[in-house]
């Protein structure tokens, strides 16, 4: 029986331009999607998905296993352009995959069922080159396998040490799709250069058994290693979930109204809804969002606010307090991205529903919220930190936090694909305390840890601004307390007209950024001297809130494309003055109560 | 009762203009009474194309970059409106002009037009008894007055440099387009055969060399000691763009700029910055938003420099002893990477991690200019 889509395959698409038929286009794309252009793939996949899918929910009857089918057949689809001899024949071919991989899927054994014989590794195209292809993992697998002695003479050559190097970490990240056995014989053929004779020994198999345990596990490698490159989601290891909808309830977070600062606001909400509760200062001191601020040096727009290494404050923050955390990100090629400081930094990913989707089930099924940067964000806001608390399949919708809808909003998955950037995070489990000295400390010794650490970033963003710059000429941002400088020089230049709804955003959000400053430090677990001098910082931090909010109360929030007049401006600059001569009070005061605490450390030694 | 009045938005991502935009728009509504022109910031391109499906869509929109091939369709073609004005075509410099209608359309005018040239530093010159550059020079010969320019004490601590160059993958591309060598292919669609070429190979070579061998320049992690705007004192000769003069004035003559050395390849060429701004395809009133758009770009006397050569001989430029060298390179100037593949372009900072590796640890130059093909 042929399903329609298949009938279809070959026929013109009649919204193509005249003069070009959509098989036409197709062959063009095939074409340079063989030549290894991603993006002509994931056109080509774009313009198909849907029948394919439709295709595979048909044979399978399965929705969730119809998008495996799908993903898998995209990943053979990407492995084996370069076999398709006829390329005006792309459509058939792709359901062909499609059917074969539906038919894997619903035959029981799985879809490692038939091995091929190792021998295959030495009949590569590879085998009688000595370069390396390091965009090719049977290659770089090949590079591996000649003989140590080769290796060590190419070790001299730095470049090639360097690549070593990286490939190394490149599979040790792949290696998560092996089972554990299969990873152990991996590395000791591979990286420890054992024979598979020896290897036989050490485990008590045969030969032959290694033999097909390194193939399959360069079969596994290279499935997960083409599945990467495309942006795609590591194989699910349990079976298809039943759930064609689910929605999470997304408790309210002590912080009312929620924290400007999205960000810090929403993985507090995302803390809440697995019932760990912050206080919304500590959570602003611990995350250090309390005392960053920076500044375009352009002007006063608010891109600064967003300027960060996303992924490792994320990381660091959840480490911080205990959790691990999945982090899916990139950046489209396609459309104009914002926030190009901290996005350049993200890896190129195509269109692909399959990438994104089912990394937000995964979490929302367990009952696990997700982290989402949304460029769709209601006025004023333009983009901003959301927390997806669920999806329907059937609507094809996810729902999510909205700082301007206090009841949330959906977006369709074609939204969230379509999405130029890609940041997605889910917690992982709660991290397990480390055993012996750590697990011994006192909770009130962490705390005052956790705050001296707090205290020193303060001071040292304060001073020397923040560590992470964007790699490029024409980026640049002023963080610390040269912000303030950068901020009064942007309204007394009589060339620039400062950007009125950045400066908005800006006030509102470090006005409240220092409120919880000045919050956090009363709440630090110092003793005696040490302790009144964080206290004067925090009265200090207040004063610099109050004279933050008079700047935000004279250009609020909004959006609007009014100009600041010459009085309002010098006005605006009287205020900064005022909030910067206060924090460097502040900080002078840390910096002294981090002296006497260090000095008494010294004395206790 | 008077006409009602006609709104034309312009949204701009350029706030240092903002003088330029505000006079053309007092001369505009003077001449216009039934015209208001509101003037609208944008942080970057996301949210100039977010505006535009808004309901009050901006009729005119300004972006830091010039949308070569309009890429995401936010303009109108302008050639209509071009052909209108008798003389623009030929009066337009030609390395200009088609650089800005690459891809057969015109989506919008130019703006913050500059290249680089090399700025020497005069006195340091005469301090080592060093004739002054011309535009013959070679390569290898800046890469001799640098080294005798290059001032070292007894413990190897270095007073002057004999280049400065910052470290970003678009400011290095003229060397290796005068080279012969391109990051990426005529039409934008791979850098495969183009960045890992022989000529890009060599040209980034000897960026490298600045540094690894003839030490001739500051390292990327090495303070500099002077205060932002103040860096290009302690090098005898600078890559620099002609916005430097903007913000340094130099009434003394104590610097002048020479053209980019010769490089082996033998190409005269230079690369292209500038910005742009259109009619987009949203505009109620494209007509009148060309009108004013055509005002505030080819009729202002602001722009240096400007899109045509009438315009420069209006303002003096042709005679000037900084400008007038700028301007002749928009005779030969071509599209970088930059424009012809925003894919390449989205790595750039990836790339510029590359380049410091190259530069602070060595990493081998042929097999990292290879293994950028996955860029683009």
């Amino acid at each position: 029986m042929a399903f329609e889509a298949e009938d279809r395959a070959s026929t013109a698409n009649k919204a193509v331009p005249a003069g070009m038929t959509s098989a036409d286009r197709d062959q063009s794309l095939v074409e340079r999607a063989q030549q290894g252009d991603t993006e002509a793939f994931g056109e080509l996949i774009e313009q198909h998905r849907n029948k394919a899918r439709g295709l595979a929910e048909r044979l399978t009857g399965d929705p969730h296993m119809a998008d495996d089918v799908v993903q898998d057949a995209l990943i053979r689809a990407f492995m084996h352009m370069g076999s398709l001899v006829d390329t005006s024949r792309f459509l058939p071919w792709f359901y062909r995959i499609v059917r074969n991989q539906a038919n894997m899927r619903l035959r029981r054994g799985g879809p490692h069922r038939k091995e091929q014989p190792f021998v295959s590794i030495l009949t590569s195209s590879e085998t009688n080159s000595s370069r390396v292809d390091w965009e090719d993992l049977d290659s770089i697998l090949y590079h591996l396998a000649r003989t140590a002695a080769d290796a060590a003479t190419r070790e001299h050559d730095p470049a090639e040490h360097l690549l070593r190097k990286e490939m190394y970490e490149t599979i040790h990240s792949l290696l998560h799709c092996l089972s554990r056995k299969e990873r152990d014989i991996f590395k000791a053929y591979f990286f420890r250069q054992l024979s598979p004779d020896e290897i036989a020994d050490m485990y008590r198999m045969t030969t032959g058994s290694i033999y097909t345990y390194i193939h399959r596990s360069r079969q596994k490698l290279r499935k997960e290693h083409v599945r990467v490159s495309l942006g795609l989601l590591p194989e699910k290891k349990e079976g298809s979930g039943l759930a064609r909808h689910k929605l999470l309830e997304m408790p309210a977070w002590q912080a009312d109204p929620p924290i400007m600062s999205t960000f810090v606001s929403n993985i507090g909400r995302m803390l809440a809804a697995i019932s760990d509760q912050w206080e919304a200062a500590e959570f602003m001191g611990v995350s250090t969002f309390a005392f960053r601020m920076k500044l375009s040096d352009k002007t006063t727009f608010a891109d600064g606010i967003y300027v960060f290494d996303w992924r490792a404050v994320l990381q660091e923050l959840m480490k911080e307090i205990g959790y691990e955390i999945s982090i899916l990100c990139g950046q489209l090629a396609d459309s104009p991205v914002p926030l190009l400081g901290a996005v350049e930094r993200f890896p190129i990913v195509l269109r692909i529903e399959e990438a994104v989707i089912p990394f937000i089930r995964k979490h929302i099924d367990v009952g696990k919220p997700v982290l989402y940067f949304d460029t769709r964000v209601t006025k004023p806001y333009v983009h901003e930190w959301s927390v997806i608390y669920g999806y329907d399949d059937g609507a094809r919708v996810v729902h999510l936090t909205d700082p301007m809808l206090p009841e949330g909003k959906i977006l369709s998955y074609d939204d969230v694909t379509d999405n130029p950037v890609r940041f997605l995070a889910g917690f992982g489990s709660k991290l397990e305390q480390a055993a012996g000295k750590t697990a011994r400390r006192s909770r009130e010794t962490r705390a005052r840890e956790q705050a001296l650490r707090t205290i020193r970033f303060a001071i040292d963003y304060a001073k020397n601004g923040c560590d992470y710059r964007p790699r490029t000429s024409y980026l640049n941002y002023t963080s610390g307390l040269a912000a303030y400088d950068r901020w009064i020089g942007h309204l007394q230049n009589p060339h620039i007209a400062p950007n009125r709804y950045g400066m908005g955003q800006l006030s509102a959000v470090y006005a409240e950024a220092k409120r919880y400053a000045a919050l956090y430090l009363r709440g630090v677990l110092l003793d005696g001297e040490a302790m009144r001098l964080a206290l004067l910082a925090s009265e200090a931090y207040e004063q610099t809130a109050d004279a933050m909010d008079e700047l935000s109360r004279l250009v609020p929030f909004i959006r609007t494309s009014e100009v600041l007049s010459p009085d309002m401006r010098e006005v605006c600059v009287v205020h900064l003055e005022k909030a910067k001569m206060f924090e460097s009070a502040a900080i002078g005061y840390l910096e002294k109560s981090i002296a006497i605490t260090a000095g008494e450390e010294g004395n206790g030694q | 009762m008077g006409e009602q009045l006609t709104e034309i938005r312009f949204m701009t991502e350029i706030p240092h203009y903002l003088h330029i935009l505000m006079e053309a728009k007092e001369s505009f509504e003077q001449a216009n009474p039934n015209v208001k022109l509101i003037i609208q910031q944008a942080v970057d391109d996301f949210e100039s194309a977010k505006a535009l499906e808004s309901e009050e869509p901006p009729d005119i929109i300004e972006l830091g970059g010039f949308p070569v091939g309009n890429p995401d369709g936010l303009f109108i073609d302008l050639t209509p409106y071009v052909s209108e004005l008798k003389g623009l075509e030929e009066d337009w410099y030609p390395g200009l002009r088609q650089a800005i209608g690459h891809g057969g359309n015109l989506p919008g005018l130019p703006l913050e037009i500059m290249m680089p040239l090399i700025m020497y530093n005069k006195e340091m010159f005469d301090r080592a008894g060093l004739t002054y550059p011309t535009d013959e020079w070679t390569w290898d010969e800046m890469m001799e007055l640098a080294r005798k320019l290059t001032i070292r004490d007894a413990e190897g601590r270095t007073s002057q440099y004999g280049f400065g160059i910052g470290v970003d993958i678009e400011w290095w591309e003229p060397f290796i387009l005068r080279n012969g060598g391109r990051y990426v292919s005529p039409d934008g669609s791979t850098a495969r055969g183009y960045v890992d070429s022989p000529a890009t190979i060599e040209a980034f070579r000897k960026l490298i060399d600045t540094y690894r061998v003839h030490k001739i320049i500051r390292m990327p992690n090495e303070p500099s000691g002077l205060e932002e705007g103040r860096k290009h004192e302690d090098a005898a000769m600078n890559f620099t763009f002609g916005w430097h003069f903007f913000h340094h004035p130099d009434p003394d003559h104590k610097y002048a700029v020479v053209g980019l050395p010769k490089m082996p390849g033998g190409v005269e060429t230079n690369m292209l910055y500038m910005a742009g701004a259109g009619v987009t395809k949203k505009s109620a009133n494209p007509r009148l938003a060309w009108e004013f758009l055509s005002h505030y770009i080819l009729a202002s006397r602001s722009w240096i420099l400007p899109n045509t050569r009438s315009q420069a001989l209006q303002q003096g430029l042709t005679n000037h002893p900084v400008w007038s060298r700028y301007l002749q390179e928009l005779h030969h100037v071509q599209l970088g990477a930059f424009f012809l593949s925003r894919k390449w372009n989205a790595s750039r900072q990836l790339v510029n991690d590359d380049i410091n590796r190259m530069i602070l640890e060595g990493v081998d130059v042929a097999q990292t200019l290879r293994s950028w093909t996955r860029f683009a």
